[in-house]
């Protein structure tokens, strides 16, 4: 389901947007530059104090140190800062939260403004603070409406639980996405089912940008249905106005392929922020990774056997994907077949059967490969196969894109040279801001297109609205399809996450922003839950250390282990009725039994460890 | 790119130090600013000009800033200390939030050590730490500013300053001649010779550079804290500079140190021939060649005030804890006198001296106004009236005969407490309300006037009067030297490789015994020349900054309440204990250690004792036992199983301290 709730005032205390700009003289109040205030029921004196206050501390330090300030912290509350021209916000969180998630947090709220609004200052201009208003609260409402305090500590896209799912299904979405992509006017869409990802052919951050949209229609057509029947047969099509920052849009431009071998060689420029440090760790040891048991991050065994296509194409953008082409050509996807081939695939040593450039396609692939839950490219000739099946269409489509994409690499392992300066400056290394780039932002729409509970969201040229051939084109593919698949997904009963039993643990993959997990986030739930404030405490220290691997640290009541990879970070605690341990050092102490346990019990999760 | 200032409200500038790169940039901005041709003002009234911003916001918010970090990731951390606003600043990367705030805290208990009581008034501490004279200014500053020179260059590279205990040197038979020495000896002579002027020798302990050879307390003395035996170690470090570490650092390094660095010019150590080594210590390079006219001028200013040096043979004040039967007292007076031996040798004499007993009636008087006032704020029925009662009558008796007593008279005193008592008890005045709180507060800065009057004048040093006899010292020095003339070199050595270890893959470890505060290491020398443990050059370097950045961690962690931490970063595997057992040995189950904030005051021993603190939380649950608390911390290859880490930790865990006291080799 969407869940749209209130923000959670324990988590964030404070945002404001202030326009310097309008306050320039002696005797301008503050309050002209408060654009937006949240709570916006706090007293004007206290907005008009803080805004001022934090603004101008700001300035002077960003003045004394000549770069801007990024993060200010009080005794109770810290913020992260945005300084842009005259535009200053801060998000105040609780201090319970990483700063470095803080900083994210904020970072992707103004993307989300920009990604539906457009250039901030633009915006101001031509709309009144009201209305803007409105538009942040919605978004704040967004940002911070995760089902638990684990989601702001690991942001992630909200995903189908893929255990669970039939995976010709996933299958199936994919192909629906394919297929609109054969009109040229479509760049990239996702299937979303209840607000969750089912299929997605766009980089997580943009994934997350686009469900916000849908989950607010969503809860606009409940409300205005009042029941859960289905408003017609043809469902929903709506449309709105989306800006796309220049390396988004070169990066969906570009062909999966270029997608692929981009990843390893991209530039710091367009840096979502947690894929640095795995890049760079790619590039320097890239064949750290290249075990038997990569792939298959976070799924069963038996879904890895048809994964490949499900998550080559869930996961497009990551991965060189059946194309359009072949995959709308026969009903019967040839790519299937090389894959089931080598359903049981991520074999290093097949790999290495390969021809040099295969085995070098592999080697480099399959360090995403294990991330993107691709088994199938475990194999170099796997990967050749559906190349050379998807060869003319790939061409086809993204003709300009092979020369522009190779120094234009944004992709999903954004960010590779510069990185180790930027790691041990945390909180500016670490978020992306691309909004704000000079650069200015690509007019795009997003195209929504609702079967009941099932949402096809497709990012299309703004021209694609007004072309109704394209639109008959792209609905009279996706309809039929859609419409099964909604029926199918419907009986798929939603299981209630694994209850916390003996034990608790967190699985984050840090190349799909996803997160398992089988912490509940029920509301009202215990906010100093020891498993997330451990949780917390040691992803800032992975995120601060980029050499540190696995952790245990414990306190008299309980003992978590966290261990990362190149693409994940794996929290868990396991529950002991009492310790009985001074302290002292012990072999016999539980606590050092964690790694093995986590390994035992992560396996039925399809966590694979090391 | 380092600065660290005390601001008043006002932001007037009480104090700064800064680095050499910080000040140039600090200077490029305020110039910018100004008008072509003008000459730059003073330092610090520029650093006021610029923070001042900063400086007031922090007291028109009501939560207060902690931390400041910019995208270039300059640190600031900011605390409030009374009425003072002290900012550390880093720019360089090299210290961390932590680190700044540690500096903070080591700033303010450097000044409770040099000011006592005085501290508690905030008018009068402005006054103190930026008096009107400047060349008396100049003179104060740069004596802070080389205190804290050497406090971050111990910090950097000693590992007893890492971790804030003290370390030992660990060879029992010399130890226990050199204790019998100090006791039967020297001590019982300076205390029985009539020339110590009324001082009676307290504590008596020889230093070995940084580390402790022996230590003697007299019998009618109170424990010294590891916090005040750091901070008097650091004095000692600064007067006699040990320049082992220092030989050790590039040129460049040494040349970045701050403009307040230099040794303690006011005290000349003894020649010998020995001591030209010394003589390349970090005071002789020359800082200042390449600095602007400006910061010249300056510094050529404070060359004259080295013209004439204070008596070599006055003593230094120093206000530390003291505890009585009847209670605690913090900031008692006491006279330091740091009498160097051979270079790297040092002999520390603590002495009482004959007036203290005012101290500790100060003290009381002060305690009794202070909550006086927290009452007078609450208002009848607060919680700190149910705890404390007050019996002002028999308060105000006590002060009558207080203020009669004096010599020689307070006029000042006598006054405000004449307009106190017709407020407080007589009829036409008010009574106990909150109009009184005013003069509570009169009354406190005026009893802080008195401590100062009395034990901090500047004309202390030229007291001859009242302090050992240069003679006295002499001689103590002379029967130190021709006890330890044998084991002088031997000594020296040893300080550098105290102890050894011998478990294949351990690469260092470090063990802290907390209740005593006293810690043990193998060296960690990163030295061309010496070669420690480690073998020598970047190796060894690497391996110090992998330790370095372990404390730091495990202080985070242990902030958090964690006990038990282990690490595999890069080629190591790192582990963190910290646990508690009784007297026997026998090992106490743990208990939840208290989660604190972030800007809470930094975790060790120097500044502000957490361990102490922590000791009196566990020990809520074990009344009547004597809880010791140690930590260990190791270092091991990456490649060595688990299972044998945790037995080296178990083993040295169990030996290094057992009931013999006598740390095993």
């Amino acid at each position: 389901m969407a869940e749209l709730k209130p923000p959670d005032t324990r988590r964030c205390r404070y945002f404001f947007l202030y326009d310097g700009s309008k306050v320039r003289g002696e005797g301008d109040p503050t309050r002209d530059g408060i654009c937006y205030f949240y709570p916006e029921e706090t007293p004007v004196d206290k907005q008009d104090l803080l805004c001022g206050q934090l603004a101008g501390v700001g300035r002077c330090v960003s003045e004394l140190s000549s770069s801007a300030v990024r993060i200010l912290r009080l005794r109770r509350c810290k913020f992260a800062i945005r300084i842009k021209d005259d535009f200053f916000w801060a998000l105040g969180c609780s201090m319970e939260l990483p700063t470095v998630s803080v900083c994210e947090l904020l970072d992707h709220l103004i993307n989300l403004f920009c990604f539906y609004n457009g250039s901030v200052r633009q915006s101001y201009q031509f709309n009144s603070k009201e209305t803007l208003a409105a538009e942040w609260a919605r978004y704040l409402s967004h940002v911070l409406s995760g089902p638990s305090e684990l989601h702001y500590i690991l942001q992630s896209v909200r995903t189908l639980d893929l255990t669970n799912v039939d995976p010709l299904l996933l299958l199936k979405a994919a192909l629906i996405l394919q297929a609109c992509q054969r009109c040229p006017l479509v760049l990239a869409g996702c299937v979303l089912f209840r607000g969750r990802v089912v299929s997605t052919q766009m980089p997580p951050q943009l994934t997350i940008k686009v469900m916000v949209h849908e989950s607010e229609t969503f809860t606009k057509t409940q409300r205005s249905s009042g029941t859960s029947t289905p408003p017609s047969d043809g469902g929903l099509v709506s449309s709105t106005a989306v800006f796309l920052t220049p390396s988004e849009l070169q990066y969906l431009q570009s062909a999966p392929v270029d997608k692929i071998s981009s990843s390893y060689s991209a530039p710091e420029k367009d840096t979502p922020p947690k894929k640095t440090r795995l890049s760079r760790t790619l590039s320097d040891t890239p064949s750290s990774e290249s075990t038997p048991s990569r792939p298959a991050s976070c799924q069963s065994p038996q879904r890895a056997s048809f994964s490949p296509c499900t998550s080559g194409s869930e996961d497009s953008v990551f991965s060189p994907a059946p194309s359009q082409g072949s995959s709308a050509d026969s009903p019967n996807p040839s790519p299937l077949s090389p894959i089931r081939r080598f359903s049981n695939g991520g074999n290093a040593d097949q790999a290495e059967e390969g021809t040099l450039d295969e085995s070098h396609h592999h080697s480099l692939h399959s360090d995403g490969g294990g991330v993107s839950q691709m088994p199938s490219e475990g194999d170099g000739s796997a990967f050749e196969e559906s190349l050379h099946l998807n060869g003319g269409a790939a061409s086809e489509t993204t003709d300009c894109g092979n020369a522009a994409s190779r120094d234009e690499k944004t992709v999903c392992c954004r960010k590779a040279k510069g990185h180790k300066a930027e790691t041990r400056q945390p909180p500016s290394g670490s978020c992306s801001f691309d909004s704000l780039e000079e650069s200015p932002l690509v007019p795009m729409a997003l195209y929504v297109h609702r079967v009941n509970s099932l949402v096809l969201a497709l990012l299309v040229d703004p021209r694609f609205m007004g072309d109704s051939a394209s639109m008959e084109e792209v609905n009279h593919s996706s309809l039929a399809s859609l419409n099964g698949l909604e029926a199918h997904l419907r009986t798929v009963s939603p299981v209630a996450p694994d209850a916390a039993g003996a034990y608790l643990f967190a699985h984050y993959d840090s190349i799909q922003s996803t997160l398992t997990t089988n912490v509940s986030g029920r509301p009202g739930g215990v906010p100093e839950h020891p498993f997330v404030r451990a949780t917390s405490l040691l992803h800032s220290h992975f995120f601060d250390t980029e050499t540190l691997q696995e952790a245990i640290i414990r306190n008299a009541g309980t003992a978590v282990y966290g261990t990362r990879s190149v693409a994940q970070e794996t929290y868990f605690q396991q529950h002991w009725g009492t310790m009985r341990n001074s302290g002292i050092p012990n072999q016999q102490d539980s606590a050092f039994s964690l790694p093995s346990k986590a390994r035992h019990r992560l396996l039925k999760h399809g966590v694979k460890l090391l | 790119m380092k600065c660290l200032l005390i601001a008043s409200e006002s932001a007037e500038v009480l104090f700064h130090w800064s680095d050499r790169e910080y000040r140039q940039s600090i200077q490029e901005k305020y110039g910018v600013s100004q008008e072509e041709g003008e000459g730059l003002p003073a330092f610090e009234d520029i650093l006021s000009t610029l923070f001042a911003p900063i400086i007031i916001s922090c007291s028109t918010l009501e939560d207060s800033y902690t931390s400041f970090t910019t995208e270039n990731n300059h640190i600031y951390v900011l605390h409030q200390f009374d009425e003072c606003l002290y900012i550390a600043v880093n720019g360089d990367g090299e210290e961390k939030e932590d680190d700044l705030r540690r500096k903070l805290y080591v700033l303010k208990k450097m000044v409770e050590v040099m000011f006592g009581m005085v501290t508690l008034s905030g008018n009068l501490l402005r006054k103190e730490l930026r008096p009107q004279d400047t060349e008396q200014r100049a003179r104060l500053w740069k004596y802070l500013q080389s205190l804290l020179d050497t406090y971050s260059l111990l910090r950097e590279n000693d590992q007893s300053f890492l971790v804030e205990a003290v370390e030992r040197l660990i060879h029992p038979q010399l130890c226990e001649l050199c204790i019998e020495f100090l006791e039967r000896r020297l001590v019982q002579q300076l205390n029985s010779s009539v020339e110590r002027a009324g001082e009676e020798v307290l504590h008596a302990f020889v230093l070995v550079h940084t580390k402790l050879l022996a230590f003697y307390s007299s019998r009618n003395a109170s424990i010294l804290t590891p916090s005040d035996l750091l901070a008097l170690i650091v004095m000692a470090q600064n007067m006699y500079p040990s320049n082992v570490d220092l030989d050790d650092m590039s040129p460049e390094v040494s040349n970045g140190l701050t403009s307040g660095s230099g040794p303690e010019t006011f005290y000349t150590p003894e020649p010998s021939p020995s001591s030209r080594s010394s003589s390349t210590g970090r005071g002789e390079t020359p800082v200042f060649q390449f600095v602007d006219p400006e910061i010249q001028m300056a510094e050529d200013s404070l060359h004259t005030l080295e013209i004439n040096p204070p008596d070599p043979a006055s003593p230094r004040r120093v206000f530390l804890e003291v505890l009585h039967k009847d209670g605690l007292y913090p900031m008692m007076p006491h006279s330091m006198y740091c009498l160097s031996l051979w270079p790297g040798i040092t002999l520390v004499l603590l002495t009482k001296i004959s007036s203290s007993a005012l101290a500790i009636s100060v003290y009381k008087y002060l305690e009794d106004f202070d909550k006086l006032e927290k009452r007078l704020h609450e208002g009848h029925g607060g919680p700190a009236s149910a705890r404390s009662p007050l019996n002002m009558q028999d308060i105000r008796s006590k002060m009558d005969k207080f203020i009669k007593s004096l010599e020689p008279h307070d006029l000042q005193l006598q006054n405000v407490w004449a307009e106190f008592k017709s407020r407080a008890f007589s009829r036409a005045g008010s009574g106990f309300n909150k109009d009184l709180i005013p003069w509570c507060k009169n009354m406190k800065t005026q009893l802080c006037g008195i401590y100062r009057q009395c034990f901090l004048t500047d004309s202390l040093s030229a007291d001859v009067t009242h302090r050992l006899s240069a003679g006295l010292q002499e001689r103590a020095q002379a029967m130190v030297r021709e006890k330890l003339v044998d084991w002088k070199d031997f000594l020296l050595v040893k300080s550098k490789r105290n102890i050894t270890m011998d478990f294949p893959g351990l690469v260092h470890f470090i063990c802290v015994d907390r209740a005593t505060g006293q810690m043990i290491a193998p060296s960690l020398s990163i030295a061309e020349r010496t070669t420690s443990e480690l073998g020598k050059g970047p190796v060894a370097n690497y391996i110090k900054n992998k330790v370095w950045a372990l404390v730091r961690t495990t202080r985070r962690y242990l902030q958090k309440g964690y006990s038990t931490v282990t690490l595999r970063d890069g080629d190591f595997y790192f582990c963190y204990f910290l646990w508690f057992e009784n007297e026997t040995g026998y090992k106490l189950q743990p208990v939840d250690i208290p989660v604190l904030a972030d800007d809470s005051p930094p975790i060790g021993m120097l500044a502000y004792d957490y361990y102490s603190r922590l000791l009196k939380y566990y020990n809520k649950n074990h009344k009547g036992e004597n809880v010791k608390c140690y930590e260990l911390l190791t270092v091991h290859l990456g490649v060595i199983p688990t299972e044998i880490i945790l037995q080296h930790c178990r083993q040295l865990a169990s030996k290094l301290w057992e009931p013999s006291r006598n740390p095993l080799l």
